[in-house]
């Protein structure tokens, strides 16, 4: 893992940015949400694809790509928390200045 | 929390760019992680003894063959690659190196090079066999056929190390490890290299044992050559020690006393047995011919020249079988040198006279037996007399002052009637000679030394012109 992060550390960033820009917006986003049910039927098929890559059934590149969109896609969930949490944090101090 | 929930269902456009950086990164990141985990990869194995080790990364993953020298060291391989930062999985194709049953390595020199075949245990063992063929035939070019396989003898290395020293004195031939038993062929390429060999061979590792040694040396060659235009004799080959050097070279100076002698002779062991004795009678067949050489090979002699007459070649012939030692074989190739001029009575006395200066005929002590070492200069004597067949010779003998002197007159009269036998055997008339005896009344020389008496004991060739 260590090695993974070290290699590709400059597209893990550009994951982690782009989550975190994400995360940033979405606490301000009126567009559609995804529904509860489809968030879990969606962290399930996650577990799975996890649960794939963990049993490294998919062999050779297929396999490399599915853990290099594994673990982007985990530093964007990150970047997404980071971000909407920092952005949370903005806004209330916004809407106590106001109030 | 709940608020995490909230905000995470608005996540979900973030994941078409990233889904764009995924493709992107997959397509910009794959080549580079897979050379840089072969190369690593590669780096874990550099301690590792391998045979046809080859590594293809796909992604991360590792197909690995190779073949290894043991169980212990193909699990410690893999165990290395899988160990390599980044490795996912290792597709382990090795496999243990085949077994050789028996194990056979061959070192085969000619005449341009050294092939080295077989098999060898290890790669280090197969470098350093081939850099001891390069330092023990150093200038020759070695060609390394060696494969590689398990299954050889403990200390197989210095023994195939030690049988390169030995294949460097070969000329041509091989040396064979077959699992412990080693086998040599060939010729040496030196006299007495054959058994400079089989010595080394005494020195073999334990365990190792010497089935077959073939080793042949080479013909033990002993020359020569007689030339009457510069009147030398040289000598050039083997003798096997000093002592027989000194003796041959002795009995050359007795066989060859008209002629310089040239010698060139080496000391080598490696003679067959009674070198010495066959030597010495070729020599004396040589020592009647008027030009001639003499090859004595191993047991082989070949004498090739022109006697200086009929009987005389008959006689050579006949005597080198009959004299050498057994065992021993004779070739002779002599025929008749032309006849000489004839000349008259004052050249024929003058030449008797220069050829009884330079030579002198030889008797046993005491006995009226001629020397063996003589019958050159009595063939002389005797083309000599043909050349003048018009004269009459009177054949005197003289011995020196020491004993009695009816013995000595004796003795003096039985020396020359031998010798006139002996030119009577030869073809001459036998009414063409005279014989008489002087005892030691007419001494040339004082008979209180050594080398007065020895001329005093002569015999003299008196021409009388026939009436």
């Amino acid at each position: 893992m260590t090695y993974l992060a070290m290699f590709h550390w400059g597209w893990l960033l550009g994951a982690f940015l782009i989550g975190f820009c994400m995360g940033w917006i979405a606490v301000v986003y009126r567009g559609r949400s995804v529904s509860r049910v489809w968030i879990q039927r969606l962290s399930v098929i996650a577990a799975i694809i996890v649960g794939v890559a963990i049993a490294k059934v998919v062999p050779g590149r297929f396999g490399y790509w599915l853990d290099l969109g594994l673990a982007l896609f985990g530093f964007y969930l990150v970047g997404c928390a980071i971000g909407s949490w920092l952005r949370d944090i903005v806004v209330v101090r916004q809407q106590a200045r106001a109030s | 929390m709940h608020g995490f929930y909230r905000w995470s269902a608005k996540w979900w456009p973030g994941l078409i760019p990233l889904a764009i950086l995924w493709a992107v990164a997959a397509w910009v990141s794959t080549i580079p992680l897979e050379t840089d985990l072969t190369a690593h990869s590669t780096a874990a194995l550099k301690n590792t003894i391998l045979d046809k080790s080859q590594i293809t990364v796909a992604g991360r993953d590792v197909s690995f063959s190779a073949e290894a020298f043991s169980e212990d060291g193909r699990r410690s391989a893999v165990s290395s690659v899988e160990a390599t930062p980044g490795v996912r999985l290792v597709n382990d194709e090795t496999r243990l190196v085949a077994e050789a049953k028996p194990f056979v390595w061959v070192a085969e020199r000619d005449n341009v090079r050294v092939t080295l075949w077989g098999t060898a245990p290890l790669p280090a063992s197969k470098a350093r066999i081939v850099e001891a063929a390069r330092a023990a035939l150093s200038g020759t070019e070695v060609s390394d056929r060696m494969g590689l396989k398990r299954g050889a003898p403990p200390r197989f290395d210095a023994a195939a190390v030690l049988l390169l020293d030995q294949v460097a004195k070969l000329k041509e031939g091989k040396a064979v490890i077959s699992d412990t038993n080693i086998s040599l062929s060939g010729m040496a390429r030196d006299l007495g290299g054959r058994e400079a060999i089989a010595a080394a061979l005494k020195n073999l590792p334990e365990g190792f044992t010497v089935a077959v040694n073939d080793v042949k040396a080479p013909p033990y060659v002993f020359q020569a050559n007689k030339d009457p235009v510069t009147n030398t004799l040289t000598l050039s080959g083997y003798v096997p020690d000093n002592n027989i050097h000194a003796a041959l070279a002795s009995a050359a100076g007795r066989k060859f006393g008209n002629e310089k002698i040239v010698d060139n002779l080496k000391a080598s062991i490696g003679a067959p047995g009674g070198f010495a004795a066959a030597v010495t009678t070729a020599l004396g067949a040589l020592s009647r011919l008027s030009t001639g050489t003499l090859v004595v090979s191993d047991r082989e002699v070949k004498l090739s020249g022109d006697a200086l007459y009929e009987v005389a070649a008959d006689q050579i012939r006949a005597s080198l079988a009959r004299e050498l030692p057994q065992g021993w074989q004779a070739k002779a190739e002599v025929s008749v040198k032309p006849a000489a001029a004839p000349v008259d009575a004052s050249v024929c006395q003058q030449l008797f006279a220069q050829n009884l200066t330079k030579g002198r005929i030889r008797f046993e002590p005491s006995s009226a037996s001629i020397n063996v070492d003589s019958a050159g200069l009595l063939d002389r004597l005797v083309e000599i007399a043909m050349r003048c067949p018009n004269v009459k010779v009177e054949i005197a003998g003289h011995t020196d002052g020491d004993g009695d002197a009816a013995f000595n007159q004796s003795l003096s009269e039985k020396r020359a009637a031998a010798v006139e036998e002996y030119l009577v055997k030869a073809g001459l008339p036998a009414d063409r000679f005279s014989t008489i005896g002087y005892g030691s009344t007419q001494p040339i020389a004082t008979n209180d030394t050594d080398e007065g008496k020895l001329q005093n004991r002569r015999i003299e060739f008196v021409v009388r012109q026939a009436p």
